[in-house]
């Protein structure tokens, strides 16, 4: 057993690892990432996960409801530490799986990747708290620097692939709950009876839900939007800096997260039923709005984008005619939320016709015909997996820690 | 101002002055005047400064047991009946009414991330009746004074106690605010029915019949609007949206003082207190949360949380395996507020001042030492030492020890080594300033950037 192993045996049963090895190991990862570009390319099948926040055994559980590494090829949103109790064993145990499986695990930057975040939100205090120093969280917020700032995804299929039983080919959206078992199932919109698409501006039945017994709130009801392939992840959203993929290719990336400009917005901002961009309540980042979001993907080829960084009661969200998702991967968030959480698995296309072809991001690639012939879906199929809080039973007390010196 | 009390001995605890009403006072509107996070440093030497720490001491030292000649010991507990004092009942009576705002205002059933939009009407109400509030029987007796301008400035904090309509959160902001109302109407001599009582009687019933109540309405208004934490530091911080109630908790169950000069304990236990490792066991964190502040608070705690209390409130559960007792623990939590409360810019940046509480220099402050937590800017925590010069007097005079220096996190934030010392009592440099900047509430389901104004 290598050391490498050895260190994600130890993190996988949550305890940490020396001071020393995470200084070797982030050293190994940032050699890793320095490798790689802007933005990523994932080839499908892939999982995509949204905030995790340092609940390390909700982690796991994503692991055992999601398949475990490497089976599984994994893309995390980014947001892995703060606020929860183990952010550091939940950073160092993916960044591990990142340095030994480099091509089944992709790791981006959300806005909490940040030396300046960390100290308001907690990993600062909880690695201080851990090592009794703040070299461990030098190490990570050097790591941090040296994130991706997005991914995109080829090669997902518009049909969703089973083990199980044989799917409707027709199916666009399944909801899985944490054992697998089938919520709900839908369907592309072309088979759908629209008797009030005239009267709606963008051809979506106005009245449309989300899909019931997911209960998500959002119009999950099947994509009418580019019917190209190409998913973009990204934490936050959009910029207003950024019209094409390729402008985030040339942002020099490998640096705090700065207050304002392309990069931050990239972190930190939100989709919101507005018309164009808004400011954000956030103090950092855009609001931008579904018109936003259709061009962007339409000059871009893409089909879809899902990111994180909003808490959602139901796992995920997807709005503006699904043209965007987002992703929350942390279950009764900050151990009183009551929300569920959600990972996003795009399947691979194995019939050689799909998306891989056409779409990697690039300006006008793609020009199916499907897009001329009144845009119908054909956007990539998704599998939301919902999943709850890990159960409590396993986690053992421990000591109590000497106190804070305002106590001694 | 006139200081027309604290006539026991030198060695008493200070009291909150009384305003001496004959003489002519010009009360103001309060204005907010910590705009970055420099402006603390003058927060830390200014007269409300030193008056929220003299009247908190005040209230902590009047809720530790007494013992009398005969060894007989009285605590005190939270009361199950309605105060008999018409000043403390008037109180409870407003509180009684702003909660049936919460009836008023029923949460949005609508879709929603987290807090509840229906919090907004709720202020309406409370900002419309406002008026009628303060201004009735016992309470507009004494917020006459001024013609009408003693109410304005008093309603200024009462206003800022409910948590943040716009945010739609609560705080420890919003709990000082609170409290500078009742030290507000404590200087207005509005808590006049006692005088005669014995020592400590009134504030005794300030905090327990009317600090608590409130503490009763905040919670409600958290779970009806899940209300978020106005400063997070996740898991790390002491309590999601209080510091009050853990600090006259742990005083209700130190080692009894025998007399009212003796100095609020600060180690030792009442006989028949739980121990502090009780607040892990939650049949008896329901067993006491009826009497004891402190509990009530990690009640509320069991009641909003899912999860091991070690995981979600790791710092409560390491302060219960304190060995020395309630008073040790009280006293760590005075420290722990003057550094983690008053002295964090994101919390006292809202705290408005006027002629009650004046931003006007104290002249008899010491230099602050703690210029480092107030910035938030743990990589300079290397700057405060321990220079034994203290910070505000009322906080060494309470704790015998200087004030609040030292890292301003429960734990040690300052890397062993010899960079401590140099910086120690001097005000924040002005190149620290986009870290003094750091601002605005974090917000549970929401991060928002610190550098937002």
């Amino acid at each position: 057993m290598s050391d490498l192993d050895k260190a994600i045996a130890q993190l996988r049963s949550c305890r940490p690892i020396p001071e020393s090895q995470v200084r070797e190991i982030c050293h190994k990862a940032r050699e890793l990432l320095i490798e790689e570009g802007n933005v990523v390319t994932v080839t499908a099948p892939v999982t995509i996960c949204g905030d995790i926040h340092g609940q390390f055994h909700d982690l796991m559980e994503l692991f055992r409801v999601g398949g475990d590494v490497p089976d599984t090829n994994y893309l995390f949103m980014g947001d892995f530490v703060d606020r929860g109790f183990y952010s550091l064993e939940t950073f160092l145990l993916l960044l591990c799986l990142k340095v030994r499986y480099p091509d089944r695990m992709t790791l981006i930057r959300g806005n909490h990747e940040s030396r300046q975040i960390t100290q308001v939100y907690g990993f600062y205090d909880e690695c201080n708290r851990k090592y009794g120093s703040a070299n461990v969280w030098r190490y990570c917020c050097d790591v941090f620097d040296y994130l991706a700032l997005g991914a995109i995804v080829l090669g997902a299929s518009s049909t969703l692939s089973s083990t199980m039983e044989p799917i409707d080919e027709d199916v666009e959206i399944e909801v899985c709950d944490q054992s697998g078992g089938t919520l709900s199932r839908f369907s592309r919109q072309r088979h759908r009876q629209r008797p009030d698409s005239s009267s709606s501006a963008n051809g979506v039945p106005a009245d449309r839900t989300g899909p019931p017994g997911s209960g998500a709130s959002g119009s999950s009801g099947g994509t009418v939007g580019n019917p190209t392939g190409a998913v973009l992840c990204v934490h936050g959203g959009l910029s207003p800096l950024i019209d094409t993929i390729d402008k985030i290719r040339l942002i020099d990336r490998k640096q705090e997260v700065p207050h304002e400009g392309a990069m931050c917005d990239l972190l930190w901002s939100d989709p919101d039923e507005i018309d164009g961009w808004g400011l954000s309540p956030r103090g950092a980042g855009f609001l931008f709005g579904a018109d936003i979001v259709k061009v962007f993907n339409h000059t871009n080829d893409l089909s879809l984008i899902a990111r994180a960084h909003q808490l959602v009661m139901e796992g995920f969200k997807e709005m503006f005619d699904a043209s965007i998702v987002t992703v929350w991967s942390a279950p009764n968030y900050c151990y009183r939320c009551g929300n569920v959480a959600a990972v996003l698995e795009l399947s691979e296309d194995d019939t050689g016709t799909g998306i891989f072809s056409r779409s990697n991001g690039d300006v006008g690639r793609s020009k199916p015909p499907m897009l001329e012939n009144g845009g119908l879906g054909n956007g990539p199929a998704r599998r939301y997996r919902v999943f709850q809080a890990a159960p409590q039973d396993s986690r053992g007390m421990p000591a109590k820690k000497p106190v804070a010196d305002y106590f001694l | 101002m006139a200081s027309a009390s604290s006539t026991a001995g030198p060695k008493a605890l200070p009291k909150l002055p009384r305003l001496d009403l004959t003489a002519p006072h010009t009360f103001t509107t309060p204005v907010k005047r910590i705009h970055e996070g420099t402006d603390v440093s003058q927060f830390l030497t200014s007269l409300a400064y030193r008056d929220i720490g003299i009247f908190i001491l005040q209230l902590n030292h009047a809720l530790v047991p007494r013992q009398d000649e005969n060894g007989k010991i009285r605590t005190f507990s939270l009361p199950n009946a309605p105060s008999s004092t018409p000043s403390i009942k008037a109180l409870q009576e407003l509180l009684e009414t702003v909660e049936t705002y919460i009836d008023e205002a029923p949460p949005d059933p609508g879709p929603r991330r987290f807090g509840n939009v229906s919090f907004r009407k709720w202020h309406e109400l409370l900002d419309n009746r406002m008026e009628g509030l303060l201004g009735s029987g016992l309470l507009a007796d004494t917020l006459k004074a001024g013609h009408g301008t003693a109410k304005q400035e008093v309603a200024s904090y009462f206003k800022g106690a409910w948590g943040s309509s716009q945010r739609l959160d609560y705080g420890t902001g919003h709990e000082l605010s609170f409290l500078a109302f009742l030290g507000c109407l404590w200087k207005l001599g509005y808590f006049n029915d006692g005088d005669s009582q014995e020592d400590g009687a009134l504030e005794r019933e300030i905090v327990l019949s009317v600090i608590e109540p409130y503490l009763s309405v905040v919670r409600k208004l958290i779970l009806t609007y899940t209300l978020e934490p106005a400063g997070s530091h996740g898991v790390w911080g002491l309590d999601d949206h209080s510091f009050l109630p853990y600090i006259f908790g742990s005083a209700q169950l130190a080692r009894p003082i025998s007399s009212p000069s003796e100095p609020t304990p600060l180690e030792g236990s009442v006989r028949g207190a739980p121990r502090p490792s009780a607040v892990t066991a939650p049949q008896q964190v329901e067993d006491y949360r009826k009497s004891n502040m402190y509990f009530a608070a990690v009640g509320f705690i069991n009641d909003v949380k899912k999860g091991p209390f070690w995981e979600h409130s790791p710092i409560l559960f390491d302060i219960s395996g304190i060995k020395d007792g309630w008073g040790k623990i009280n006293k760590g939590m005075v420290k722990m507020f003057n550094a983690e409360v008053l002295s964090k810019f994101p919390v006292v940046q809202h705290f408005p001042f006027g002629s009650l509480f004046s931003w006007e220099q104290d002249p008899t402050a010491p230099t602050p030492t703690q210029s480092v937590h107030m910035a938030n800017q743990p990589i300079a925590a290397a700057a405060a030492s321990s220079s034994g010069t203290g910070t505000g007097a009322p906080w060494a005079q309470a704790t015998r020890m200087p004030a609040a220096t030292g890292p301003g996190v429960p734990y040690s934030r300052v890397p062993a080594g010899p960079s401590s010392g140099s910086l120690g009592a001097r005000p924040q440099p002005r190149d620290n300033r986009s870290q003094g900047e750091t601002s605005t509430e974090p917000q549970i389901s929401m991060t928002k950037a610190p550098w937002a104004k």
